[in-house]
């Protein structure tokens, strides 16, 4: 007899459809073989199906059992189809029909219960896109698929129940969407307000959040560069629908959504550290997975020490950063992932990490100072709209300056500020594919940035002073559109410009 | 191996052979010998030869006899058969079977099953 369970195959953020077709047969020695390119996780899936039937309290069919994975020259992995296998075995001995129009999903633990798996999310848009109205997935996962409008999610806990519910014992009831705790704006380590003067740094840091803008902050040691950053999320604004959506995804094919787990809505941040592979940093790997890169998606990658990672890693970075997404080729499969993220890079000015600095002596001999700055990639620099100067706070004044935290902004001020001026963009670019200032190509810069005759005249003269490239010229253009948005101005005035100037590239004038 | 292993084994296949005895195959040879392998019994019936793997169980507790045929198993069944027929010059039809014997603790049958032409797959 032969059963047809359909279940899917996540390739990257895409979904297709797969047969798991199951036959047993009455002749041939009893036995249990899986076919269609099953990778080790598949293949493992026999001897959970066993366990778990046999654990629901049915006996294990001594018949020789084949389940084929169709279409089958795609590879297929993970544990997702213990699920449908195990229904199929289940239907054929307990008689009852699979029913059309339905996916199945889920990792079977020993005991018959279902274990969260990743993808759910994805399935579940696969689902709506191809027509099929109902999903059987493990209990812990059922949240996140069921955020998806347009099908109905059955939360499986144990194999038996799912059983008496096609028997029509005793029927389960589909999933309520219910959005979790964790969409609260993502709790930042720092709130800005516990940052002492750093006024200049903290204003960059408001225009960054507030256009999506990629920022470099250069500083000696213990001068707050790290603690900035902490203090980003809390002025981010948070992700709009769409762009949930798509953070989501990445999240879910990435397994990094907890049971039970709803939409993100809140912008990621990502601290990799140094040493992580290129392929960690990136994506990659046999079957391209994403990377920290597109782990940050809508969100904030910060890269502490920017100097210390290796060349291959700031160099792969140029697509993303230029793109917004990474196509990862592997010689079977083309993976494309979104990794629009706004990067957040520190580094030390010099070896020894005080050169510039108002009191200390830089030991540093002016060649080693060239051989570390130039560990920064000149195309990568180009690429970054802010770069600022981080001033070591006198501890002096830092001790003055206690007594005034509580007159400091807080967090939640400037981050209404960054939100009203996000929603003036979207306003802006509404029919457009972009979101952000900071995602303006040429043609929209032509289009939403009319300069005034005496913007024009200062932008030039500053880009023939600091020999600017055509690529930084256009992003100081993006960024006084960004400040004159936080100020709620309709044109980008001289002023806007002139600060503006204070963010260009200069990391190499302070040899 | 286990001299009770042994004997367990021998006590399948007698008990194999009468009951394919019964079922009108004609038995050829049993245990027999080549420099490599053994074959339990090679059998006959109208014009297909039979090449017949037994395994015998003392109870099920530890696994079924059906457990013990893996993919190596069968491969080297096929082969032995393939050399047999190659060496008596057999040219019609054969097969491998397997009798899968689960015995009480008093040497009593408690189950038999014939599984005809186990393939490859």
């Amino acid at each position: 007899m032969l059963i047809k369970v359909p279940s899917v195959a996540n390739l990257g953020l895409e979904s297709i459809k797969v047969d798991v077709e199951v036959n047993l047969a009455n002749r041939g020695l009893p036995g249990f073989e899986i076919v269609g390119l099953p990778d080790k996780a598949v293949d493992e899936s026999k001897e959970r199906v066993r366990a778990a039937i046999s654990s629901s309290g049915i006996d294990f069919p001594a018949k020789k059992i084949t389940v084929n994975l169709a279409p089958a020259d795609i590879p297929k992995e993970g544990s997702l189809y213990d699920l449908p296998i195990a229904i199929g075995i289940l239907s054929s001995i307990l008689q009852f029909t699979v029913p059309d129009k339905s996916l199945f999903f889920g990792e079977l633990s020993l005991d018959g219960s279902l274990r969260h798996t990743k993808g759910a999310l994805l399935m579940a848009l696969f689902a709506r896109e191809a027509g099929f109205q109902d999903l059987y997935v493990p209990k812990d996962s059922a949240n996140e698929a069921g955020a998806i409008k347009g099908v109905k999610v059955f939360p499986v806990e144990n194999l038996f129940q799912l059983a008496s519910h096609f028997l029509k014992r005793k029927n389960i009831e589909p999933a309520v969407y219910q959005e979790n705790s964790d969409n609260l704006p993502a709790p930042a380590e720092f709130d800005m307000k516990e940052i002492l003067g750093q006024e200049q740094a903290k204003r960059a840091m408001e225009i960054a959040a507030a256009g999506g803008h990629n920022i470099i902050m250069v500083g000696s040691p213990g001068s707050g560069k790290t603690m900035l950053a902490r203090a980003l999320p809390g002025i981010l604004p948070p992700l709009n629908e769409k762009e949930s959506l798509e953070v989501t995804k990445i999240y879910s094919a990435a397994g990094s959504i907890p049971p039970g787990g709803s939409l993100i809505t809140y912008r990621q941040f990502r601290a990799p550290h140094h040493t992580a592979s290129p392929v960690g940093l990136i994506g990659g790997g046999t079957r391209p997975h994403p990377g920290e890169v597109s782990l940050a998606h809508r969100g904030v990658l910060f890269l502490d020490e920017f100097n210390e990672f290796p060349r291959q890693v700031m160099e792969a970075m140029r697509q993303p950063l230029e793109d917004g997404y990474l196509t990862i080729s592997r010689s079977k499969e083309i993976v494309r992932y979104p990794a629009d993220f706004m990067l957040v890079a520190s580094a030390n000015p010099c070896p020894c990490g005080y050169l510039n600095h108002p009191k200390k002596n830089c030991v540093c001999t002016p060649r080693q100072v060239r051989k570390y700055q130039k560990r920064i990639s000149g195309p990568i620099l180009d690429r970054i709209d802010l770069h600022i100067t981080v001033q070591p706070v006198d501890a002096t004044e830092f001790s003055d300056n206690q007594k005034n935290s509580e007159l400091l902004e807080s967090s939640e001020t400037i981050r209404q500020r960054v939100i009203l001026a996000r929603k003036r963009q979207e306003e802006r670019f509404e029919g457009e594919s972009i979101q952000s200032n900071a995602q303006m190509k040429n043609s929209h810069i032509k289009k939403y940035c009319k300069l005034a005759k005496e913007v024009e005249q200062l932008l030039r003269q500053a880009s023939m002073k600091f020999q600017l490239s055509a690529r930084s010229y256009m992003k100081m253009i993006k960024v006084a559109r960004t400040i004159a948005d936080l100020e709620g101005a309709p044109e980008i005035t001289v002023s806007h410009m002139a600060e503006v100037l204070q963010y260009r590239p200069k990391i190499y004038e302070s040899i | 191996m286990n001299q009770s292993n042994l004997e367990t084994g021998k006590v399948g296949e007698e008990i194999a052979k009468d009951y394919l005895k019964r079922k009108g195959y004609k038995i050829i040879e049993q245990n027999y010998k080549t420099k490599y392998a053994e074959i339990d019994l090679i059998v006959r019936k109208g014009n297909e030869l039979v090449f017949v793997e037994v395994r015998t169980k003392k109870g099920e507790d530890f696994g079924t006899p059906e457990e013990t045929i893996d993919k190596r198993k069968l491969r080297k069944l096929w082969g032995n058969a393939r050399a047999y027929t190659a060496w008596k010059k057999w040219q019609r039809p054969y097969r491998v079977d397997a009798v899968c014997v689960v015995l009480r603790y008093d040497n009593t049958i408690e189950r038999l099953n014939h599984y005809e032409n186990i393939g490859l797959a």
